[in-house]
């Protein structure tokens, strides 16, 4: 029995609207075209058919059609223990849920206190170790770094997987891109890691030197994801509809130079449309509603393409295991894996965003995807807006939170905002919106364009602004779990 | 002429640069913004003394104190300032002889190693916004560079920032030439980025860890 959920798929955009998004990305790509520097990549794009102009490569859509179709619509991503293989099919998907990375500190619970240290080698020990136990941790995905030199950061990182996990081996980022012969020699079967590859900088840019690295994964026939995250309002328009037309333009540029190096490269799409906090510090908003959203959209344009979807989910603001970190990472869990994504980056064990793991955290969070695995199972196509909800009050009474109105409220909110859609998807908007991305990129500082004309969109309410779920979480059990699978030495006094 | 500053300041607020903003209410787009109105205020010889005190410097305090009651939001915020920078751009080569002063120089850079710049353009744009004379080094920027600029521009404050965690390190490293170099008891430096935190600037000796642009205006003001 292969690992992963089977799931009846969710869809928030039709084909219709899948289809004038690809337009529009194609529009950008013919006429706008990504930043590209890389000499290598550049020879691989002219001799495939694309124009050079100035610093930037410009494809046709016949190109982009081209690569997309070429592209691997399914692979199996393998592991130690076959039991643990992956099976990535648009057509027949399950959902697996991993790790994500790569924070720069640990907080434990320690005298009954959760205390914050930089991570070091042993904490990626231990996270790797509590995940080869839990039973939802389908891969993972390098939580944090060891504490090694980078010359040596490639190596001591495939050695600590092998040593202590069975599961696919997902190690994210490639630090010296020849080391890869050595990574392949260590773990013998090449399907059994993959990486994550964040070559496409918004707005439409391939960066250097991590194309160049792209390149070498993809020519070595190993799984890479590639990555485009752009902050909507800051690298990318505020509008929900423009930032997807950005975000997929910049991974089918990079699909198509993957095709150019390996015809059928196995790929997934790995797009994260989040939002920025436009009302403070313009930080990132990876869990609030309208982010959520997003994200799931882009499930539905991975569907379109019939590649394979690298998901996002559960990435919280908050710095130590709350109940309001609970409540978005099980409406980010339920809505990315309803949507259909099949490999999905789900920040167990994470919090403060991207910056924090906890070892507390990954017991809670594993508890919290079984929960979410549990209403799919048994309810599936289920409207989310009841199941969403009975999700995230089962997973707070698990910890002793005792449910209010004004939380039923919230979490109703919540569910509402994630299903309204606020633009329209048609073929006018995307093109009003392919326009506004042009004269963004072609202005000298493209993000305060961006910041500027968000101006609007934050006034007709397009960033969620809700309330804190609040209460205190009952952890015993959690730590109970945790002193099981690592003993005494991390065991508070 | 009061009504025409008045008309500059009111640009102001509402963060219109020039003729091709439409403003708040999508009405706008052809009306002259401040761009267009400070080089006419220019052309009739009004004073450029003027300008400042009576639309540049109260529109930008009508601005911070919309933003303080929640009506403005950041990207507001930093329309108004482009507005500024925009009109000082016509006006200092008037303010030259005017004995005007501005409020110091700091100069902002991102460290060696790292190419990410939105977090310190709009700290760039924010502090020229409320009077700061800021020099821009940019992206990838070294350590010796940063401490020659100190000491070539004799300015006091210096601005770093940072996206990843693989270059936050450079940041201990410009304040330790800075020490080597003796300028540092002169010097306040301000640390900013996603990785960073206040313990990382206590443990270097940053004087300042600023959360974002307003955070970083308090700070230098307090």
């Amino acid at each position: 029995m292969p690992r992963g959920l089977k799931i009846k798929k969710q869809s928030f955009l039709t084909e219709a609207e899948c289809r004038i998004v690809h337009e529009g990305s194609c529009r950008l790509l013919e006429e706008t075209g990504v930043e590209l520097t890389n000499p290598k990549a550049l020879n691989l794009f002219k001799e495939g058919g694309a124009i050079q102009k100035g610093n930037r490569i410009k494809m046709s859509r016949d190109m982009i059609n081209r690569a997309v179709e070429k592209t691997a619509k399914n692979f199996i991503m393998k592991a130690k223990d076959p039991e643990n293989e992956l099976i990535l099919d648009t057509k027949s998907p399950r959902v697996h849920f991993g790790t994500g990375g790569q924070a720069l500190y640990v907080l434990r619970k320690e005298n009954g206190m959760f205390k914050k240290k930089e991570a070091v080698t042993q904490d990626l020990v231990d996270i790797l170790r509590i995940c080869e136990k839990l039973d939802h941790v389908d891969f993972i995905t390098r939580p944090v770094e060891p504490d090694v030199p980078d010359e040596e950061m490639d190596l001591e990182k495939t050695r600590l997987f092998l040593a202590h996990t069975t599961k696919h081996m997902n190690l994210a980022n490639l630090i010296i891109e020849d080391c890869l012969p050595d990574i392949i020699e260590k773990v013998g079967d090449r399907s059994s890691i993959s990486f994550i590859s964040c070559v496409a900088v918004s707005p439409l840019n391939l960066v250097s030197p991590t194309v160049e690295k792209f390149i070498r994964i993809v020519s070595e026939d190993i799984p890479v994801a590639i990555s485009s995250c752009p902050q909507a309002g800051l690298t990318a328009p505020l509008s929900e509809v423009g930032e997807i037309i950005q975000v997929n333009a910049e991974i089918l540029s990079a699909v198509v130079l993957a095709n150019l190096v390996r015809p059928g490269a196995k790929v997934l799409y790995r797009g994260i449309p989040i939002t920025s906090n436009l009302h403070l510090d313009v930080s990132p908003r990876w869990c609030q509603p309208e982010s959520i959203r997003r994200i799931a959209l882009i499930s539905d344009i991975t569907y379109f393409y019939g590649i394979p979807c690298c998901g996002t989910a559960a990435v919280s603001d908050e710095k130590k295991p709350t109940s309001q970190a609970l409540s978005e990472k099980v409406l980010g869990w339920i809505f990315e894996a309803a949507s259909g994504a099949q490999f999905i980056n789900s920040a167990l064990g994470m919090l403060e965003q991207v910056m924090t793991v906890s070892p507390e955290q990954y017991i809670i969070d594993d508890m919290g995807i079984s929960l979410v695995k549990k209403y799919l199972s048994m309810h599936p196509g289920a409207d989310l807006k009841e199941t969403g909800r009975e999700v995230v009050f089962k997973a707070l009474e698990t910890f002793d939170v005792k449910t209010t109105r004004e939380m039923e409220k919230e979490i109703a909110n919540r569910i509402e905002f994630i299903y309204s859609p606020k633009e329209e998807y048609s073929p006018d908007y995307i093109n009003n919106q392919v326009d506004h991305i042009v004269n963004a990129v072609s202005s000298a500082k493209s993000s305060s364009k961006f910041l500027k004309d968000s101006r609007k969109g934050l006034r007709k309410g397009w960033l969620y602004m809700g309330k804190r779920i609040e209460g205190a979480m009952n952890l015993k059990e959690v730590l109970k779990t945790k002193d099981g699978i690592l003993g005494m030495r991390l065991r508070g006094t | 002429m009061d009504e025409f500053l008045e008309k500059i300041k009111e640009n102001i607020i509402e963060g219109r640069v020039d003729s091709q903003d439409e403003g708040f209410d999508g009405t706008k787009a052809g009306q002259p913004g401040v761009t267009e109105l400070v080089q006419e205020a220019v052309n009739k010889k009004i004073s450029p003394v003027d300008i400042l005190t009576k639309c540049l410097n109260p529109g930008m305090e009508e601005v911070g104190s919309l933003y303080e009651k929640g009506e403005y939001l950041t990207p507001d915020m930093l329309a108004s300032a482009e507005c500024v920078k925009a009109a000082m751009k016509l006006l200092d080569p008037l303010l030259v002889n005017e004995n005007i002063q501005n409020k110091g120089k700091i100069i902002m850079a991102t460290v060696q190693g790292d190419l990410h710049d939105i977090g310190k353009n709009i700290v760039s744009t924010l502090l020229r916004g409320s009077g700061y004379e800021v020099l821009d080094l940019g992206t990838d920027v070294s350590v010796g560079k940063i401490v020659e600029t100190v000491k070539e521009t004799k300015a006091r404050l210096v601005g770093l920032s940072a996206l990843l965690t693989s270059t936050m390190g450079r940041m201990e490293d410009v304040v330790e030439k800075l020490k080597k170099e003796g300028l540092r008891k002169n010097v306040k430096v301000l640390i900013g980025g996603a990785p960073i935190s206040m313990e990382f600037a206590d443990k270097i000796g940053a004087d300042f860890y600023c959360t974002d642009a307003f955070d970083a205006i308090n700070k230098l003001e307090a």
